[in-house]
């Protein structure tokens, strides 16, 4: 009985914290969605101005506005789509005539897809170089890491992405120039129209990364616990995956989660680019018609994603260094 | 006065020093750029477009035929002005805020906190063009996108630093003799986090470039005939197949802004051993 | 009076189109030269824009993506001639009026829509009528006001009686909005009688077509299939192009052309138009509107300039006025304005503005009118005025910008008849008169030319309304800009023709394929 109490204690001992966290996080997306609709609110012209285009004459402006419901005061169009929001419906999109859960439910797992994959790609990249780096600290290997990592921060991300298709797509035919995403596609040409926006996407993220689990693990390699078991007589790798490593997750985890936050909203640039269909140029697409209920449930996919992962990164950062229980 | 700062320039290792002629190079540049662009920033002195480098022209023309290296040395200064400005809003506005939420604490904080996770979770791209498209781009504008997007990562680590002083004796002191916030924060606490802030201030800066290169990619930049950096690389991006010095020299201009102000930020960073 | 004519703009206005002569070659298209078409082949078409917007509605298509789109589902009562640019039948076996205000359609027999339902004449009365629905939002809703009534007559009539007389029904007619949909369809899903049927529409993403195997006209289409999406970064469509992941696109900037040509499996086709970008000065407000200040602007234009730098040449130079010299009723006796610093100079002087400061509003909206409003600014500060290049986002352009400060630019899409751009743009009662001009002779020779019978008196009239334009109208037209369009070789059959890109958006009923 005693046992199983203990052995389920670090869970259990989280779960005020998640529960916390939730509380705030519903307290975030409110937060979220009432700024979303004031700026929104900012914006020139409104979704039936838009729709209409050049030509539109105000009889005909007043009458779309009838129709998608804008003749209605601000503050009820928001009560009306909190509560519906509240029920789960995320409401229906002024221009295309269909759900924004319809919408949203063709580009998500796209988005979602180049994220993943990007993700674990760049984070083992990351890994590898930012630890190789760290434990050679001030050797060739070190600074030439260190090299590659600060020109590929330094390069605007669209000509870094416009070069990869010169090189892979145009010169070599290699790779697809555009992502061609589709579900009747196979695997391999999925993958294959995926290389590029996922390495653009990817070189951003895995030099930021790199630099700060560098910084990480360098900064646990100074303390005097390695040094002692050094003394000891610890082989070098037991240290660094043993002793090291679960110090440092705490800030790699907390680093990874921030630039993987980046790879669903930031994707803007590179979802332009190789006209992938994702959510933030949905989004982009969003503003530009004033569809409002869809550019809030884009901010509010975005705004989950990024409080979830902050708590994975909390709850695994407390779950490695027993320390920060309390 | 000068001498402890040479004496600390002759401590930065190697990198270090390269890193600070790289950003001095670039201060210097866009402070003088009134002074030595060759021509008008928007002055058409090319028939030919994406020419290559000439004794009249040092780098070639652009995509309209105008002189790419005046076009560089005023990007160069809107970049510059810019990023160093919002580096220094959003340090400023971050540390403040994070000072405040450190020393009140309780629900202070924690509305603090959802308000800084509120503007985070905003793609700072999409939210500069809701901002754009509302108010019309200006430099002022561009200026306080840029400050708002990095305020809350500022924030995050200027807090984490901030609650570490708090429980520390020397400001549980201060609050004891009655201080006020404003005191403690400025004397007690901020000293105390001077190093890693620059460190952040030095990051912010290269992030608020790339945001504003991004930003350019949008069609949200600098006001023509003017342009940073960024708006070069973007305008000039049809020459990127021919290699046109056009593309080129912009870039690498980008390239050692950036990796020079990282250099001189791991540098002058606490520990940094290399 | 045109039986067996050919069918020139001449015996239209007599008595709407009809003659044995056409049923020879139903629908529209070009001659045909060199080989023989294949059948096979798919092939993906890339535009340059896409949005949550697209739609399969025909009365809601903007821009080129939606033209294409409904052109290859749809079609309408007449088309263009791609040859002599005048209206042609299609679905309609003939449309006749004696008076240009009361036309009567009889429409072919045992034309079927996609689902295999029969066309009458229910369906086209139902299409043409919705456009007077202010809650179908069309966006030639301006137009449709012309259409007085639509009735059935019969199964395969129909009457359409116009407000007044127009003898440029039946090019109207021929617009993709005007196409026909299925009775009743209050948001229309693709059924029509058009060369291809839809197998997927995202919304945003793509569509994809197949082959309409039952197409009323013999023959065609010739491609199996079609897939057509948009890149809207136009350096990423010229890769997709040269890389092989897409065998057509449009839009190119005059930049890319050079790199298109030096692949020797892709060609650029360069169509001549009368698409512009406009300076406008407004009337009520100064100095834009003193006369002086509008000549000095016209003088201070460098359209050379314009030309070489945005375009490289690949543009037309125009004299502010809306008729491209590739046009039906072009003047070309109007004298051409030249780039002038000391004319400019008097201007700015005799109407004592030197020193004056002034924002110009300009976004990417408007082709190259950013670039335009640069050069301005450039020549602008030799004269003493000094303008401000405000640059604004695309977004919002039309309904927040576009007209609402003393100087902003416009665009304007090539329109297929004088009338349609005078009435639209350039009447003094028109929502779209940029420039919020009037001038009494103008409007009056608008409405004259409308009704007149004789073709001499038509050019005439439509020779003087570009003179008085030209002279008064505060709007510079520095270029008719070009449409650039680039494809795969393999894929035959392709010409320019000057209604618009893609061979006026309808190439894909007509090009085929060969490996």
């Amino acid at each position: 009985m005693a046992a199983a109490v203990s052995r389920r204690s670090p869970l259990a001992s989280l779960l005020p914290l998640i529960a916390k966290r939730a509380a705030s996080a519903v307290l975030t997306l409110f937060l979220v969605s009432m700024v979303v609709f004031a700026i929104s609110a900012l914006l020139p012209g409104d979704a039936a101005q838009e729709s209409l285009g050049q030509s539109a004459t105000p009889e005909q402006i007043a009458a779309l506005r009838h129709e998608m419901g804008l003749d209605r005061p601000g503050y009820v169009r928001y009560a009306e789509w909190l509560t519906d929001m509240l029920s789960g419906d995320p409401g229906q999109s002024y221009v295309a005539n269909q759900p924004v859960a319809d919408i949203i439910s063709q580009r998500l797992p796209n988005t979602l897809m180049l994220a993943s994959v990007t993700a674990v790609l760049s984070v083992f990249a990351a890994l590898a170089i930012g630890i190789s780096s760290a434990i050679n600290r001030g050797s060739r290997l070190d600074r030439a890491l260190n090299i590659v990592t600060l020109s590929l921060v330094a390069i605007p991300e669209f000509l870094v992405a416009t070069l990869g298709v010169l090189v892979f797509s145009v010169k070599l035919l290699l790779l697809p120039s555009i992502a061609l995403v589709s579900e009747d596609a196979t695997w391999s040409e999925t993958l294959r129209s995926m290389a590029l926006p996922v390495f653009s996407l990817g070189c951003i993220v895995v030099a930021q990364m790199a630099r700060m689990i560098r910084a990480a693990v360098a900064d646990q390699l100074d303390r005097s616990y390695v040094e002692m078991a050094r003394l000891k007589g610890v082989p070098f790798s037991c240290i660094i995956t043993f002793h090291v490593m679960p110090n440092a997750l705490g800030p790699i985890i907390n680093a990874v989660a921030l630039s993987l936050s980046y790879l669903m909203g930031g994707a803007l640039i590179v979802e332009t680019i190789f006209n992938f269909p994702g959510l933030a140029s949905l989004m982009v697409n969003a503003v530009t018609s004033r569809d409002i209920p869809l550019l809030q449930s884009c901010a509010m996919i975005f705004c989950a994603t990024y409080l979830v992962l902050m708590l994975v990164a909390d709850v695994v950062a407390i779950l490695a260094n027993p320390r920060l229980r309390a | 006065m000068m001498k402890p700062i040479f004496r600390t320039v002759r401590a930065l290792p190697l990198s270090g020093r390269i890193g600070l002629g790289l950003v001095l190079f670039w201060i210097a540049i866009a402070a003088l750029a009134p002074l030595i662009a060759p021509y008008g920033v928007g002055t058409f002195v090319d028939e030919e477009v994406f020419s290559p480098a000439s004794a009249r022209l040092w780098l070639g023309s652009d995509y309209l035929g105008r002189d790419v290296l005046t076009r560089i040395i005023w990007g160069s200064r809107n970049t510059v002005f810019l990023a160093l400005g919002a580096a220094l809003m959003a340090v400023a506005i971050g540390t403040s805020v994070a000072m405040l939420a450190a020393i009140r604490g309780g629900w202070t904080d924690q509305i603090l906190c959802r308000a800084m996770d509120t503007l985070i979770s905003i793609p700072s791209k999409i939210f500069a063009l809701v901002m754009v498209a509302a108010f019309g781009s200006s430099m002022t504008l561009l200026l306080a996108i840029a400050a708002f997007t990095y305020t809350p990562g500022n924030f995050r680590i200027s807090r984490a630093l901030a609650m570490n002083l708090v429980a520390l004796d020397f400001v549980q002191v201060a609050r004891a003799r009655g201080e006020r916030s404003f005191h403690i924060a400025l004397r007690e606490m901020l000293p105390n986090m001077i190093h890693p802030l620059l460190a952040d201030l030095g990051l912010r800066f290269v992030f608020v470039v790339l945001l504003l290169s991004g930003l350019s990619f949008l069609g949200l930049g600098v006001q023509p005939p003017h342009a940073d950096l960024g708006s070069l690389v973007r305008e000039n991006i049809s020459g990127l197949s021919s290699g046109a010095l056009a593309i080129v020299a912009p870039a690498v201009a980008i390239a050692t802004l950036t990796v020079g102000a990282n250099l001189l930020i791991d540098a002058i960073k606490p520990g940094a051993k290399t | 009076m045109t039986e067996g004519a050919p069918l020139n703009r001449r015996s239209l206005l007599g008595a709407g189109i009809a003659g044995a002569g056409l049923l020879a070659l139903p629908g529209c298209g070009p001659s045909r030269s060199g080989g023989r078409p294949l059948h096979g082949g798919m092939i993906r078409v890339a535009t340059q824009i896409t949005s949550t917007s697209d739609t399969l509605d025909p009365a809601k298509g903007a821009m080129a993506t939606d033209y294409m789109r409904h052109f290859m589902l749809y079609n309408g009562l007449t088309c263009i001639d791609d040859d002599t640019m005048s209206p042609k039948l299609s679905l309609a076996k003939e449309l006749a009026s004696a008076d240009r205000v009361t036309w009567h359609v009889d429409l072919r027999r045992g034309i079927r829509f996609h689902d295999g339902a029969e066309l009458t004449s229910a369906d086209v009365v139902y299409s043409l009528m919705r456009h007077k629905d202010p809650a179908v939002a069309s966006k030639i809703g301006t137009i449709a006001k012309q259409l007085a009534e639509v009735t059935t007559d019969g199964r395969y009539g129909v009457v359409i009686r116009l407000v007044a007389a127009n003898a440029d029904l039946p090019t109207i007619l021929a617009q993709s909005h005007f196409l026909i949909i299925k009775a009743g369809q209050e948001k229309p899903d693709g059924t029509g009688t058009g060369p291809f049927r839809l197998v997927e529409f995202s919304p945003g993403v793509r569509t994809i077509f197949d082959k309409n195997r039952e197409y009323w006209v013999p023959g065609r289409p010739y491609l199996e299939r079609v897939e057509l999406f948009a890149i809207p970064d136009e350096v990423s469509r010229v890769n997709a192009l040269l890389s092989g992941d897409v065998h057509a696109i449009n839009a190119l900037s005059p930049h890319s052309t050079r790199r298109v040509e030096s692949n020797r499996d892709c060609a650029v086709v360069v169509t001549p138009s009368a698409l512009y970008t406009d300076l406008i000065m407004r009337q009520d407000a100064l100095p834009t509107g003193n006369p002086d200040f509008v000549q000095a602007v016209k003088h201070l234009l460098d359209r050379q300039l314009i030309n070489r730098a945005l375009y490289r040449n690949f543009g037309t130079i125009a004299n502010d006025q809306p008729i491209a010299p590739f046009q039906p009723y072009y003047n070309p006796n109007v004298p051409q304005t030249h780039f002038d610093l000391d004319k400019a100079r008097w201007h700015v002087k005799r109407a004592g503005l030197q020193g004056v400061r002034l924002p110009i509003y300009a976004s990417t909206a408007a082709n190259g009118s950013v670039d335009m409003a640069s050069i301005l600014q450039e020549h602008g500060a030799g004269v003493g005025l000094n303008f401000a290049v405000n640059r604004v986002p695309a977004d919002g352009y039309w309904s927040t910008h576009w007209m609402r400060h003393p100087m902003t630019f416009g665009a304007c899409n090539p329109r297929p008849t004088a009338d349609l751009i005078f009435s639209l743009f350039y009447d003094s009662k028109a929502t779209m008169n940029e420039s919020g001009w009037k001038n009494d002779r103008f409007d009056r020779l608008l409405i004259e030319a409308r009704g007149a019978t004789d073709e001499a008196l038509r050019t005439e009239i439509y020779g003087e309304m570009q003179q008085i334009v030209h002279d008064k109208c505060p709007v510079a037209i520095p270029v008719f800009i070009s449409l650039i369009d680039a494809y795969d070789r393999r894929i035959k059959g392709v010409r320019p023709v000057p209604l618009g890109g893609f061979m006026g958006y309808r190439f894909a009923e007509y090009v085929w394929w060969e490996d």
